[in-house]
């Protein structure tokens, strides 16, 4: 059951396909582009439900996106108070500037236990430091628990939604891969038995396995609290049952205090799957004589978080409290599915975490990976300005472009170039469009539109044809109708 | 009233008729309209492909240009987002306190065209006919960023003759998205396929916006599958009246 | 020589050098908490009949059986769950009351039980510390009469006592309650569910697949 290489070989952001590349077989497949309309509508649906039943959603929104910002100001206080009461409770908190610390961290700490297994509940943060083949490698047998990873691990697929991360598999896949993998060759596809067969499975590693690792919904900073959110059970298990329990979050996941539950748990469930709540959220304080892990370790990761906290408009991006409702609500992931941005995070929240957290050196095709439709940012319960932090990256990553000697090269770089000297001078401009009319006038049929164009062009008249430039500009026709000593000259600078 | 028509370069160089629409309807209306011929571009192409520095330029000459006007009129709802929601940020950035100024007066006084019929003149019966079927395509900017609501609706219900047909999914996008189209152009052409869809089945002859960016990428779709129907900006419908109408695009 | 600076430090001097809020000598991160805004919907409007209701409405919709009883016969209703359930062995916390121990079942108080004796029980009997109205939701406080968590994860079947004093309209006002944080909490809305398979909701995954309230009357 060992990964390869890496645990998401296309989900690595270092290897993966620029977007429009990424996006082309998914694009292809309708299957696939059924299954993620269809998981998409479902939570929509629901989620529209209860947000118009919720008067206070607006004010909700409002509150949670102030306490995730103040949290975020106030970053360094908080996490200093979050270490000093999960220590004083029996917890020990370690601190990982990036993911090689985190894993290191994380299998000294197995190994202390000699443990040869583990169980896991999904967190993401731990796919990003791609921690399970790391401890694969050091011979300790990890086992996902979450259904969703579950098949995913047993099917050597990779996660293509924050809160759904099979919803590109369909009933008969799972049946396949359940059979193939628990040896039940009587397995119905009835979704019903699929999940029993899981639970069956998964019964005895809970009870066995004697260490866990999983993540935070949230730290509390004001009782060294982690809470944890969930709707399957499974991190019930992996919370109570085990001798040692490692929590692995991101620094940013703190909130100052416990009463802030009341406002983030009423926006996360109706956001992430349309639910007034999920079935199950556990709270546990450093460790409880008599009551669950005797060993509790909270690795708490940076990873260029700090970093990111350090950018005015990028900063909103910390915020984010994995509900998924962006990518929910998003026209382009409806299309593409979460395998396309090539990251453990994908839809608008991955395409600006995602190329920060590779120090904008990789993943620079995913913050054009968006129309800024602006769908994303009105359902966000924490209101990150998520077009705002795409154009932000826009601009950095064309930045760097302005650095290389040879940008002329790219016609679109090129383009903006030009079109940015003519625009500045209204006598370049009519220049331009006099040209423009000229040289389309190749391309123009007789019935006066445009069906292919070269270069550049092409994109566009691969699908859509385009009205051939008129005679007449709307200038032009102005400046014809109205005698020219009327009209105000003003020359703008 | 006097109002300044900012025309945005690409009507002025791809859909003119649009411009003269915006001309014939608010004189109609008694609007002295003038049209400052410095003008060329509000700087969001270069804003939203990463080209601040540049966008700034275009910004700063849009804001000295009118900086004297009653009103400035724009046919195009990511226009006015773009000089409302994205000016403010990169003059802070870029600019002086002087032009932030200059800005913070001009931004009231900025206006997209169904934003200026309602809310700055107060009509919603423009004298319009247009005895034709129309769906109304909701363009992201004009449906977020600038919440122009149910203006529109407003606006074609008053027009004589005209029947609305209802838009399914209408707060979608249609998968333009300015140089997405380009850099993106087989997604942005999915989405397009699935926005059509649900403009195609409305049966209506006209699909309307407020932008025709917007209307460009979905008319260009219309046209290369012979979808049967036509794309045409708002203000042309508003200028229509009982006499023959010269321009929709054929 | 002094050491290097440790990954705790490094982190944190760079949290503070992004975030340097601290620039004035008076400002205080608890002052500026105090004044986050907080104007959604604090306390519900419904009169206690119809938050009961409603507490009721919504268990029965994830799926919960609830009765409800006056105090005087609660240990009747017990009974009579139990019976119902067919079942024969259930666990009980330590400090749940004598008299809600029905006679002719098995049961296991937990006065230290190993795990593979809660895994063999068939059903456990708890209370609860509150339960939210507006969401169906029962939080467990893990005390002496709710049992430690892994009394309410591994038996099948859940019996629920929880009383109509008990039962808040909204979560803001749960919290309310809680004077002090607790250190434990399971907030329980339903049974467990996935919807990862074709977003076809299934419920009971891990953790009871039968929840049953009994709700007490025990304020008018």
């Amino acid at each position: 059951m060992s990964q390869t290489a890496a645990a998401h070989p296309q989900l690595d952001p270092t290897l993966a396909l620029p977007f429009p590349q990424a996006a082309l077989p998914v694009l292809r497949n309708p299957q696939l582009r059924r299954n993620v309309a269809h998981a998409i509508d479902v939570i929509q649906a629901k989620r529209s439900l209860l947000v118009a039943e919720k008067t206070d959603w607006q004010q909700l929104r409002q509150a949670a996106s102030a306490i995730r910002a103040h949290a975020l100001d106030n970053l360094a206080y908080y996490l200093e108070q979050f270490e000093t009461r999960c220590t004083a409770a029996g917890g020990t908190v370690h601190w990982a500037a990036d993911a090689a610390e985190a894993r290191q961290i994380i299998l000294d700490l197995l190994r202390q236990e000699s443990a040869t297994e583990v169980i896991k509940i999904k967190t993401m943060t731990s796919a990003e430091i791609q921690l399970n083949p790391s401890l694969e490698a050091a011979g300790i047998r990890v086992f996902e628990t979450d259904l969703a990873e579950l098949i995913l691990q047993l099917g050597n697929d990779e996660p293509s939604h924050i809160v759904v991360p099979a919803l590109h598999v369909n009933r008969s896949q799972v049946r396949e891969i359940f059979a193939r993998r628990m040896g039940l060759e009587n397995l119905s596809d009835d979704p019903q038995a699929l999940t029993a067969a899981a639970r069956t499975y998964l019964r005895r590693k809970f009870l066995t396995v004697p260490a866990a690792i999983g993540g935070a919904n949230f730290l509390i900073a004001e009782t060294g609290s982690v809470a944890v959110i969930e709707s399957e059970g499974n991190g019930r298990m992996c919370l109570t049952l085990p001798r040692t329990l490692i929590t692995l979050a991101g620094i940013e996941k703190v909130l100052p205090r416990f009463q802030d539950l009341a406002v983030m748990l009423q926006v996360l469930a109706r956001s992430a799957t349309g639910e007034r709540m999920n079935p199950y959220t556990s709270l546990w304080t450093g460790i409880t004589p008599g009551d669950g892990p005797q060993r509790f370790h909270v690795v708490l990761l940076d990873n260029q978080r700090s970093s990111i906290l350090s950018r005015p408009i990028e900063r909103q991006t910390l915020k984010c409290i994995r509900c998924a409702a962006c990518m929910n609500a998003c026209p382009v992931y409806r299309q593409t599915g979460g395998h396309a941005y090539g990251s453990v995070y994908p839809g608008p929240i991955g395409a600006i975490l995602t190329p920060q957290l590779m120090r904008m050196q990789h993943a620079k095709s995913l913050p054009y990976a968006s129309s800024l439709c602006g769908a994303c940012y009105e359902v966000c319960p924490v209101k990150i300005n998520i077009p705002e932090v795409l154009i932000d990256l826009r601009a950095k990553v064309t930045d760097q472009e302005r650095g290389r000697f040879n940008r002329f090269l790219d016609p679109m770089y090129l383009g903006m170039k030009i079109a940015n000297f003519l625009f500045a001078k209204a006598w370049r401009f009519r220049a331009a469009q006099r040209l423009a009319r000229i040289g389309l006038r190749l391309f123009t049929a007789g019935d006066g539109w445009i069906h292919s164009l070269p270069g550049l062009g092409a994109k566009w008249t691969q699908t859509r044809d385009l009205r051939g430039l008129p005679s007449e500009t709307f200038r032009n026709w102005w400046a014809a109708r109205t005698p020219v000593s009327v009209e105000s000259n003003k020359e703008a600078k | 009233m006097r109002a300044s028509l900012f025309i945005t370069c690409y009507n002025d160089t791809l859909f003119p008729e649009t411009g003269r629409a915006v001309v014939r309807l608010l004189e109609r209306l008694g609007v002295d309209i003038e049209f400052r011929p410095q003008q060329t571009c509000c700087g969001q192409m270069h804003a939203n492909t990463g080209f601040r520095g540049e966008a700034y330029s275009q910004a700063k000459r849009f804001v000295r240009l009118y900086h004297d006007t009653e009103a400035v009129v724009i046919p195009s709802s990511s226009c006015v987002a773009m000089i409302r929601d994205q000016y403010p940020g990169l003059f802070e950035e870029l600019g002086n306190e002087a032009l932030r100024k200059e800005l913070a007066a001009l931004l009231p006084r900025v206006f997209e065209l169904s934003e200026f019929l309602i809310d700055r003149l107060g009509v919603e019966d423009v004298g319009a006919s247009f005895p034709h079927r129309v769906v109304y395509h909701a363009s992201c900017h004009g449906l977020r960023a600038l919440n122009l609501g149910d203006r529109p609706y407003r606006l074609l219900a008053k027009v004589r003759g005209l029947s609305q047909a209802p838009l399914a999914n209408t707060d979608r996008c249609c998968g333009f998205g300015g140089t997405f189209s380009i850099k993106n152009a087989e997604v942005s052409s999915a989405m397009l396929a699935v926005k059509l869809q649900d403009i195609v089945q409305t049966g209506a002859e006209y699909c309307t916006a407020l932008d025709n960016s917007c209307l460009m990428h979905l008319g260009g779709a219309m046209h290369r599958q012979y979808a049967g129907m036509k794309t045409i900006h708002l203000a042309e419908i508003l200028a229509s009246t009982e006499a023959p109408i010269a321009e929709a695009l054929a | 020589m002094s050491a290097p600076p440790t990954s705790r430090q490094r982190i944190l001097d760079r949290v503070r050098q992004s975030t340097h809020s601290s620039a004035d000598p008076d400002y205080n991160p608890e002052t500026a908490y105090a004044a986050l805004p907080r104007t959604f919907i604090l306390r519900g409007q419904l009169t206690a009949e119809v938050r009961i209701q409603l507490m009721i409405e919504r268990l029965r919709e994830y799926g919960a059986e609830v009765v409800e009883c006056l105090p005087e016969v609660l240990p009747a209703s017990i009974a009579a769950q139990l019976a119902a359930s067919a079942k024969q062995t259930f666990a009980a916390p330590l400090g749940l009351a004598a008299e809600w121990l029905a006679g002719g079942f098995n049961w296991k108080v937990d006065d230290g039980l190993r795990i593979e004796e809660i895994e063999a029980v068939e059903g456990v009997v708890t209370a609860a510390f509150c339960g939210v109205a507006n969401s169906g939701t029962i939080a467990l406080h893990h005390s002496v009469t709710e049992g430690r968590r892994v009394l309410t994860l591994l038996p099948d079947w859940h019996l629920c006592i929880l009383r109509a004093s008990q039962v808040v309209e909204t979560l803001p006002e749960y919290f309310d309650r809680c004077h002090v944080p607790p250190n434990l909490v399971t907030w329980i809305s339903g049974p467990s569910a996935t919807a990862d398979i074709e977003m076809t909701r299934i419920q009971g995954v891990h953790g009871p697949r039968f929840l049953h309230v009994i709700l007490v009357r025990d304020v008018v």
